[in-house]
């Protein structure tokens, strides 16, 4: 083995501890900045049922994000995501037109999250729920 | 590497990079006979940034808030993932940033560089070390427990011994007539915001000096231990013959650090409640006094004396006159021999300093 060669290896033993420890460095930093709300936050909202009256919407926090209960006149209920697909503004409830309405790009939604016009290029989603003795349960 | 070289080759034509490096790494010579005491510096600079960093993440979860600091710093501790790693370099870190600042002033202290042309370095020193324990006082506030709440209140307090304007100067520390709200927002101010800035632009001053005035030759091995500075005229001290900077003293740079760091991860692993006294897991009550409310390790002398002296003013003048003594000390002590067993006066009272100290701290912690 002649010199190069001792200082290579010596230059690779270097450098594996150096990524190592560089390792052990940025991934508690990665864990630490990581968000937190889902390993926290539970995965389920409930709401009374005379909550939301009818032809009317009540936004509300879901899995971290924003989600709006819509009570259509005649007694429907329907939970949509109230994050706009375009790019995720937060939607409007227009109470006089029973449509949504995003403020970012003029996006306009029916009150089941079907797009009527503007840029969305999907209906807001809808939201799993189920309703038991007067309590509505999201998720 | 011929990447590396071109990349190296694109700025020094530019910029002259290959002079910076002659100058200052490579033709940077400092005396052969140096040894590791001279490596505490770098360790200090090594120290103070990983407390930037940690005290930056920190800031990311914690709440500056009387009634949310506790349960911001519980979150970090145990539900934040890594968190308790984060928080126990920053604890660690300042307790071992203290201990290298004595080692540091120690060795300076015993090899007389503090002498001239260096009054200078020495005071820029003095005025960082006072910084630095200002920032572990005001640190200690911020996790609102039992303890930081307590140990603030009787810090504090101390300074209303001060005859005719003590009082005042109590309540303008605190923001009010006791410990509250009012004292963790200025002292958070205090210790993420203006103590270290103050303490980066000493260490520019600090490290600036160092360049002008040239590092010292530590009085060991040579014959001639004397200062040969007169004072006639501006002189950079320099060491022709002696070994570069770049690769070699840089080496012990890093041997020191990493030993040290072995040290900090010792403590931080297998003893991480070392600096945590049960105090610390309370949230801060202001109605309700602890049993043994202590400072930290390097207060208990100071702490001691007070207890010791029967009246609060003298207890405080006295230490008053220590640290006003140890900041003048390159105008008191003006011999120019720089050995120190060459200096028996300078020996005998600094090794009896250093005992009265440990034996203050003892005390203090068993008291
Ligand atoms: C944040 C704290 C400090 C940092 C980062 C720091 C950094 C340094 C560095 C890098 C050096 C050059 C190499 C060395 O001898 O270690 C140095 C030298 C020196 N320091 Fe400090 N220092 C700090 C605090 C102090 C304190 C508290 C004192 C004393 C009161 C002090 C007094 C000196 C003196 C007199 C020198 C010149 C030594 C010589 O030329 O041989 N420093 N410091
Ligand atoms: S984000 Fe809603 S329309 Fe553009």
């Amino acid at each position: 083995m002649g010199v190069d060669d001792r200082r290579k290896f010596l230059a690779y033993c270097l450098g594996g501890i150096a990524a190592v420890a560089a390792a052990g460095i940025i991934y508690p930093l990665f864990r630490y900045l990581s968000p937190l709300s889902s390993q926290l936050e539970s995965s389920k909202v409930t709401i009374p049922e005379g909550a939301v009256r009818e032809g009317e919407a009540n936004f509300f926090q879901y899995a971290g994000s924003a989600a709006v209960l819509v009570h259509h006149p005649g007694g429907a209920l329907v939970a949509l995501s109230a994050v706009c697909t375009h790019m995720g503004c937060i939607v409007q409830w227009q109470k006089d037109r029973q449509e949504f309405f995003c403020p970012c790009h003029g996006g306009r939604y029916t009150s089941d999250g079907a797009v009527i016009s503007g840029p969305p290029p999907r209906p807001l989603p809808k939201l799993p729920f189920a309703v038991a003795n007067g309590i509505i349960t999201v998720g | 590497m011929s990447i590396m070289r071109r990349i190296f080759r694109w700025l020094d034509v530019r910029i002259g990079a290959g002079e910076i490096i002659e100058k200052e790494l490579t033709g940077y010579l400092l005396p052969p006979n140096i040894n590791i005491w001279y490596s505490m510096g770098s360790i200090l600079l090594f120290l103070f940034a990983l407390q930037v960093v940690t005290g930056m993440l920190l800031l990311v979860y914690y709440v500056p808030d009387a009634d949310k600091a506790f349960t911001s710093v519980t979150a970090i501790m145990n539900r934040v993932p890594f968190g308790w790693l984060i928080r126990l370099c920053h604890v660690i870190g300042s307790n071992m940033m203290v201990l290298i600042l004595f080692f540091h002033m120690l060795s300076v202290l015993f090899m007389g560089s503090y002498k001239k042309p260096r009054e200078l370095n020495w005071l820029s020193g003095f005025i960082l070390f006072l910084l630095v324990m200002s920032l572990t006082l005001t640190g200690y506030l911020l996790p609102w427990s039992q303890l930081s709440f307590w140990a603030t209140t009787v810090t504090t307090n101390s300074v209303g011994v001060i005859p005719f304007v003590g009082q005042y100067l109590v309540e303008f520390l605190r923001g009010g007539v006791l410990v509250g709200p009012p004292t963790l927002g200025r002292f958070f101010a205090l210790h993420v915001a203006v103590l270290p800035a103050a303490v980066a632009l000493m260490v520019g001053v600090h490290l600036f000096l160092l360049k002008r005035v040239g590092i010292s030759a530590p009085p060991f091995g040579c014959a001639e231990t004397k200062n040969t500075w007169q004072g006639e005229s501006y002189r950079y001290e320099a060491h022709p013959g002696g070994i570069p900077f770049f690769p070699d003293y840089l080496l012990q740079d890093l041997t020191s650090i990493a030993v040290c760091m072995a040290c900090f991860f010792a403590l931080l692993f297998f003893d991480p409640s070392i600096f945590f006294p049960k105090d610390a897991f309370i949230p801060a009550d202001q109605f309700r006094t602890p049993e043994h409310i202590k400072p930290e390790w390097y207060f208990l002398a100071n702490y001691q004396t007070l207890k010791l002296f029967p009246s609060e003013i003298i207890g405080l003048a006295v230490q008053g006159v220590a640290i006003l003594f140890l900041a003048l000390l390159p105008f008191i002590d003006r011999g120019a021999e720089r050995h120190p067993l060459k200096r028996p006066l300078f020996l005998l009272l600094s090794i009896g300093g250093i005992m009265v100290w440990i034996g203050l701290s003892i005390w203090g912690h068993y008291s």
